[in-house]
């Protein structure tokens, strides 16, 4: 594979999975041997009596059949999921802007229950939404016309699309998708994991091949799932992976038959939400062209995100939308409201009309979140005649910057591209995955943390989400955490040393500080 | 050639549709060697199936079509079959086998050849609760319970044989018995009970042994 890219663009093609140092991983796998040996002791002491049991039981007399529930599936849920269970699901009671309110509670059992008491943390900054542009606010222009829309056309359907549902607002807001990612169509449908699974079967079906990356979120997999498509899984935003795989099986053709297939398709998304890391868009272009396969652009998170005016990953690496066959996206992230679009040329979504699942048998979208769409979609344009738009996307693109480099400045380890707002840093040890999530709540900070099985067993991580709503000192307050955090916890891992002088830091250059 | 019943994994990567299955070590070795690409090629596994009737094998079909993982960040649908390949684990393997010699050897009644004895039949012990007794996963997998009824060692790398981490796992108990035999002076009863121990620890990893429960043990 020809290496396309010179030193400039190298950095805004590349994702760093930098690894931590190999005692981190055996540090690892002794906190989670130790909470295995405990969750045995303490499933003892449930079985001998010493400890209450919370969890659903049989009755004595059903003892002798068949069991009801799998004790040792649970095992994990019980004996680690519980322990730490007060950092997820937290109640809020504030809409999720950039800062929020979370309703306090607190557990007398070890988090087996929790009882509200009443208090209310204000003020918490959200670090956890997917709030790019800073949509989720309290907008009077907006809602103003939204109650208007609402007036006019209804709260709800109550019909497919097909039938009798098409309005007028719905066709408007997919002549505006279409303009605003530069396509010749696009149509909308009502929920954004439904975009993918209802329509990859219309799309794809018997006899097809489906090239999906590894981490592809779940939509695309049932997607390709209910399309019946045979489907192949390559290596995370590996191109040789991909190349080796596209010749293999254009080589050795359908399953049994060995007959060509009808279509390839491979599938993709614009960042992925818990790695951060960008497609390497250009690459695939070039691959796709070669071996005559089709694009199919899943851009959740990066419509509105990435791009000089948000218009995602096509305009971030400079290429020409048209070149992708179907273009994904939703309008939960960036457009605060909700549902999905697929994008592309007038043949390919006139159809879908027809043809999709959703457009059959699915409501249409409800015409407020329409109107709300279109409402952000004309603020990120500037049709409305305001720079707000294109305010947040800089913003946006500024503050992920701005975090990103100060916390790989702190020496903590952050996967992903230098340009995503999806920010996860890593923890890695379960014992820690529990105490930064509660420490940061402590200082007022709202964070998300995952850990295994959700996440490979090394890598347990909190994410972070930039929102172009942010503002400086909100960052420098969560900065200022964690830097203090870090220290204490000790998830600084990262060994590259940076210099505090980026503009003269050059890697390959050892006589700099002369 | 003797017919082995290897269950060949489906997500192969070199393009070999392994035709020849009876004795075609070479081509199971290149097989298994890029099985931890993790792509995904169709190898002949259900004629596998169809004629060698391998219901263990049967039970282990997943990965070919993806599943539906909900909120998780991989589309790995069983997450234990990864743990043995994981950075670092093969250290902290050998690091915590280290440590139990360690505090065996601090214990201060216990002569050297015995504490080596004990390290050995511990250590097998513990390999053989952990790999070859505890069945399916601690956490809900969306697999719809194929993994149920299979132990960790029959659930690594979704039943392939000959893995890395499966010969790192093989080998070690041999090397440790190696040094316990050398230590005990290759005194009979040492002997005895190690080997005993040992065979204990290495019959279960047989790919003949693959899903077979002796005598219904621990078969459900």
């Amino acid at each position: 594979m020809v290496h396309l890219f010179m030193n400039p663009f190298e950095k805004r093609i590349t994702n760093s999975f930098e690894e931590a140092p190999m005692y981190v991983a055996v540090l690892t796998y002794m906190g989670y041997g130790i909470v295995i040996l405990f969750g045995y002791f303490r499933d003892f002491l449930r079985a001998v009596g010493f400890e209450k049991c919370h969890q659903a039981q049989e009755r004595e007399e059903q003892k002798d059949f068949v069991p009801l529930y799998q004790d040792f599936e649970n095992f994990y849920k019980r004996n680690l999921y519980t322990r730490v269970r007060d950092n997820w699901n937290r109640p809020i009671c504030s809409l999720p802007g950039p800062v929020f309110d979370i309703m306090e509670r607190v557990s007398d059992d070890y988090n087996w229950t929790f009882r509200l008491t009443g208090r209310t943390i204000e003020n918490v900054i959200n670090m956890g939404s997917y709030n790019y542009l800073g949509f989720a606010e309290n907008n009077v222009d907006f809602l103003k016309t939204v109650a208007e829309e609402t007036r006019q056309y209804g709260v709800g359907v109550c019909s497919t699309r097909q039938e009798l549902g098409n309005l007028s607002i719905h066709e408007k807001l997919e002549r505006l998708v279409a303009e605003f990612l530069g396509v010749e169509s696009a149509m909308a449908f009502g929920m954004g994991f439904a975009t993918n699974s209802m329509n990859i079967p219309a799309l794809v079906g018997k006899g097809c091949l489906i090239l999906s990356d590894e981490l592809n979120h779940t939509s695309l997999i049932l997607g390709a799932r209910l399309s019946g498509a045979t489907i192949r899984v390559f290596k995370h935003n590996n191109m040789q992976s991909l190349e080796k795989m596209l010749k293999e099986t254009i080589c050795s053709g359908q399953p049994r038959t060995h007959r060509a297939w009808k279509k390839i398709l491979i599938m993709v998304e614009g960042i992925y939400s818990m790695e951060g890391s960008l497609v390497r868009l250009p690459e695939i272009l070039v691959l796709k062209k070669k071996y005559k396969a089709y694009l199919y652009l899943d851009e959740a998170h990066s419509i509105g995100a990435v791009g000089p005016t948000g218009r995602g990953v096509t305009e971030h690496f400079g290429v020409d939308p048209n070149e992708v066959d179907v273009l994904m996206g939703t309008f939960t992230k960036s457009f605060g409201a909700a549902g999905g679009y697929i994008a592309g040329k007038k043949e390919l979504v006139d159809y879908l009309r027809s043809h999709s699942h959703s457009a059959v048998y699915a409501t249409a979208m409800s015409p407020p979140v329409v109107e709300q769409i279109i409402r952000a979609i004309k603020c990120i344009m500037g049709v409305d005649g305001t720079t707000e738009g294109q305010r947040r996307v800089r913003q946006l693109a500024e503050n992920t910057r701005y975090l990103r480099s100060r916390l790989k400045e702190m020496g903590f380890i952050i996967y992903g591209n230098q340009d995503s707002p999806v920010v996860p840093l890593l923890l890695y040890l379960p014992g820690k995955v529990g105490a930064f999530s509660r420490a940061m709540l402590k200082r007022k900070i709202g964070v998300v943390v995952v850990g295994f099985p959700a996440t490979p067993i090394t890598e347990a991580r909190a994410r972070f989400c930039v929102s172009a709503a942010h503002t400086r000192e909100m960052l420098d307050k969560v900065l200022q955490s964690l830097d203090e955090l870090g220290d204490y916890i000790k998830v600084k891992f990262s060994r590259h040393r940076s210099s505090y002088r980026p503009e003269l830091y050059d890697e390959t250059d050892f006589e700099l500080d002369s | 050639m003797k017919h082995f019943k290897y269950i060949l994994n489906p997500r192969c990567g070199n393009g070999q549709t392994a035709e020849k299955i009876c004795g075609c070590v070479s081509n199971l070795l290149r097989c298994t060697r890029t099985c931890r690409t993790r792509t995904r090629l169709e190898c002949c596994l259900r004629r596998q199936l169809a004629r060698f009737s391998n219901t263990a094998a049967e039970s282990l079909l997943p990965g070919y079509f993806a599943r539906m993982n909900v909120g998780v960040a991989h589309s790995e649908v069983n997450p234990n079959t990864r743990v043995m390949n994981s950075r670092g684990i093969w250290l902290a393997y050998l690091l915590l086998t280290t440590a139990l010699h360690v505090v065996l050897l601090s214990i201060p009644f216990l002569s050297v050849p015995v504490v080596w004895t004990l390290t050995n039949v511990i250590h097998n012990l513990a390999m053989y609760l952990f790999l070859h007794t505890v069945k399916g996963t601690p956490f809900e997998t969306p697999d719809q319970g194929k993994a149920r009824l299979l132990t960790h060692w029959e659930q690594m790398d979704y039943g392939v044989q000959f893995t890395a981490s499966r010969k790192f796992l093989t080998i070690s108990p041999i090397v440790l018995y190696i040094l316990a035999s050398f230590y005990t002076k290759y005194d009979t009863t040492h002997f005895l009970v190690n080997t005993g121990s040992l065979l204990s620890v290495l019959l279960p990893k047989l790919p003949q042994f693959h899903g077979v429960r002796l005598f219904g043990i621990n078969k459900y």
